[in-house]
């Protein structure tokens, strides 16, 4: 766009373009001597943090050797992609119900916390899973209580 | 516009065509289309096409309760989640009127300008990758880097947050966050000289940011433009000093301007804010008050009727939520006023006699990200 373009500016161009060049160079002929910041993924892994978010988990607690779920439903109904289905049983009339199957699809959970925080027996939390891609939409689907007596 | 309908229309004297740029190309951050009309290589009109990345999330709002619309804050404009996240929280404790306690009201502050600053070093690469510069995004993408892994130890995401929660925030900060922010602050500090050398001294980058892409003043004022890109053009407004939100009255910090109003002068005024940033960041975890990090709020939240409206700055400009609430635990409606879409449509405006090539420039120094228009 520069009207006045002559061979004086054509020179100083050069001059400060090759001074562009030779500092450009330098900075990444600095990086080359310093330790690399990637991590080799498959070779090797990170470390999550505790708080990190991956799909949802029931907790397995001390005290009964299983979770605290009542499945009193509030989860699945705060849940904004309703990815949430919990079937409660009773063994008994009079005894409190308690969670058998809890299915989440977490192909569609958005990872916000409302069901952890939501929880009035606090026996969810989020797993510190990270390798969460499937080869089929169905894989998704899981089943926490099963999971819980996988863990057991 | 080209008006082609029988062969006596063809003016053989008038060589316009038009060409598509978008909306798969890579330097338009997404899916945004622009038609461009062209002589030759100079522009003649530009028409951006918006909406392939249109989800509904206002009318998603209406159909559910105050708490189940915070995933969605953070996907309108991704790469600033945790501002949305916090300005959305805010918009609804106007209008219940919660009183947020001061230790949450200064973690949102750390975090929302961490987020800031993580927005402005990805819009800042994207800007000089786009005209031809690989080498300086990979540093600002390191960069970037150290505060998703410290935004990720304490809110557990690495783009969609959700940390803000009504009335404070979901999980307090800890020793180790402190830390790691104060040395993150430090060795960002210590980049600034490294960008220097390789973006802002380099002659290429001068060449084809200078004088590129100028939004007068007025243009800027008229278009409703806001952000890095009206403050570049020598307006001096900043939600977060002009209308202070959230404890940003506590902090010294100034507003970085720039008279010029082309591509350099964006870039430079983001630059000028990043340090801005830092230095609110220092100030907030010197002064860090001691308490809950959660006022008492119900588990399911029931505005009073009426209506509110809160604006906030994110990395791109003012946003403002406007919640009409009927009384019950679902909003009536959610309107967003996104920073991206009045910045864009400045384009119009200024595209015209610019070459292809530069468009690309203008638009990555602009930064606009297009699910925020879309919404
Ligand atoms: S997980 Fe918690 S909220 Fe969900 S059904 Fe069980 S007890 Fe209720
Ligand atoms: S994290 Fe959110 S979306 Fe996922 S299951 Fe829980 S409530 Fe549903």
């Amino acid at each position: 766009m520069n009207t006045s373009y002559g061979f004086k500016e054509y020179v100083k161009d050069i001059f400060t373009g090759s001074k562009s060049l030779v500092i450009g160079m330098g900075v990444t002929l600095k990086r080359l001597f310093q330790p690399i910041v990637t991590v080799q993924y498959p070779r090797q892994k990170p470390i999550m943090t505790p708080h990190f978010r991956g799909h949802i988990e029931a907790i397995l607690f001390d005290d009964n050797k299983s979770h605290h779920c009542v499945a009193c439903g509030l989860c699945a109904r705060t849940c904004p992609s309703h990815v949430i289905k919990v079937q409660g049983e009773k063994t008994k009339a009079g005894d409190k119900k308690y969670g058998k199957k809890y299915f989440i699809d977490f192909t569609k959970c958005s990872l916000c916390g409302l069901c952890v925080d939501v929880c009035p027996e606090k026996t969810l939390k989020f797993s510190n899973e990270y390798e969460l891609a499937f080869f089929s939409r169905w894989d998704g689907v899981m089943d926490l209580m099963q999971r819980l007596e996988e863990r057991k | 516009m080209l008006t082609i309908k029988t062969i006596d229309d063809i003016n053989i004297n008038e060589r316009l065509y038009q060409l598509n740029l978008g909306p798969q190309h890579p330097s338009t951050h997404g899916v945004l289309h622009f038609l461009l009309t062209l002589d030759g290589e100079v522009v003649v009109k530009a028409e951006m096409l918006i909406g392939y990345t249109h989800r509904g999330h206002e009318k998603m709002a209406e159909n559910r309760i105050y708490e189940q619309f915070y995933p969605n804050t953070a996907r309108m404009d991704y790469l600033s989640g945790m501002i949305f996240n916090t300005g959305y929280c805010e918009t609804v404790e106007k209008l219940c009127g919660i009183e947020v306690p001061k230790r949450a009201q200064y973690v949102r502050v750390i975090t929302s300008e961490l987020n800031r600053v993580a927005s402005h070093l990805l819009g800042i690469m994207d800007f000089v990758m786009g005209i031809g510069a690989y080498t300086p995004f990979l540093y600002g993408w390191d960069d970037r880097e150290q505060i998703l892994d410290l935004l990720e130890t304490i809110s557990g995401s690495r783009l969609t947050y959700n940390y803000s929660r009504f009335g404070g925030v979901r999980v307090d900060v800890d020793q180790a966050f402190c830390d790691g922010a104060r040395r993150f602050v430090d060795r960002l500090r210590g980049r600034f000289k490294l960008y220097k050398d390789l973006i802002t001294d380099n002659i290429i980058f001068i060449k084809r940011t200078i004088g590129v892409g100028v939004i007068s003043k007025d243009v800027a004022l008229d278009y409703g433009v806001t952000g890095p890109t009206l403050r570049g053009s020598g307006v001096k407004y900043d939600v977060r000093k002009n209308e202070p939100y959230s404890s940003y009255q506590d902090f010294k910090f100034e507003i970085p301007t720039k008279e010029e109003g082309d591509c350099m002068a964006r870039y430079l005024v983001r630059m000028a804010e990043m340090e801005q940033s830092l230095n609110i960041i220092e100030q907030a975890l010197d002064n860090l008050p001691e308490g809950p990090v959660r006022a008492d709020v119900p588990r399911f939240i029931t505005p009073p009727a009426g209506d509110c409206y809160h604006s906030f700055e994110s990395a791109r400009g003012a946003v403002g939520y406007y919640i009409v609430s009927d009384g019950t635990r679902i909003p009536y409606r959610i309107k967003v006023r996104a920073p991206s879409f009045s910045n864009l449509f400045v384009m119009n405006k200024i595209l015209p006699g610019h070459f292809v090539a530069d468009l690309v420039a203008i638009f990555g120094s602009i930064d606009v990200t297009v699910p925020e228009i879309d919404r």
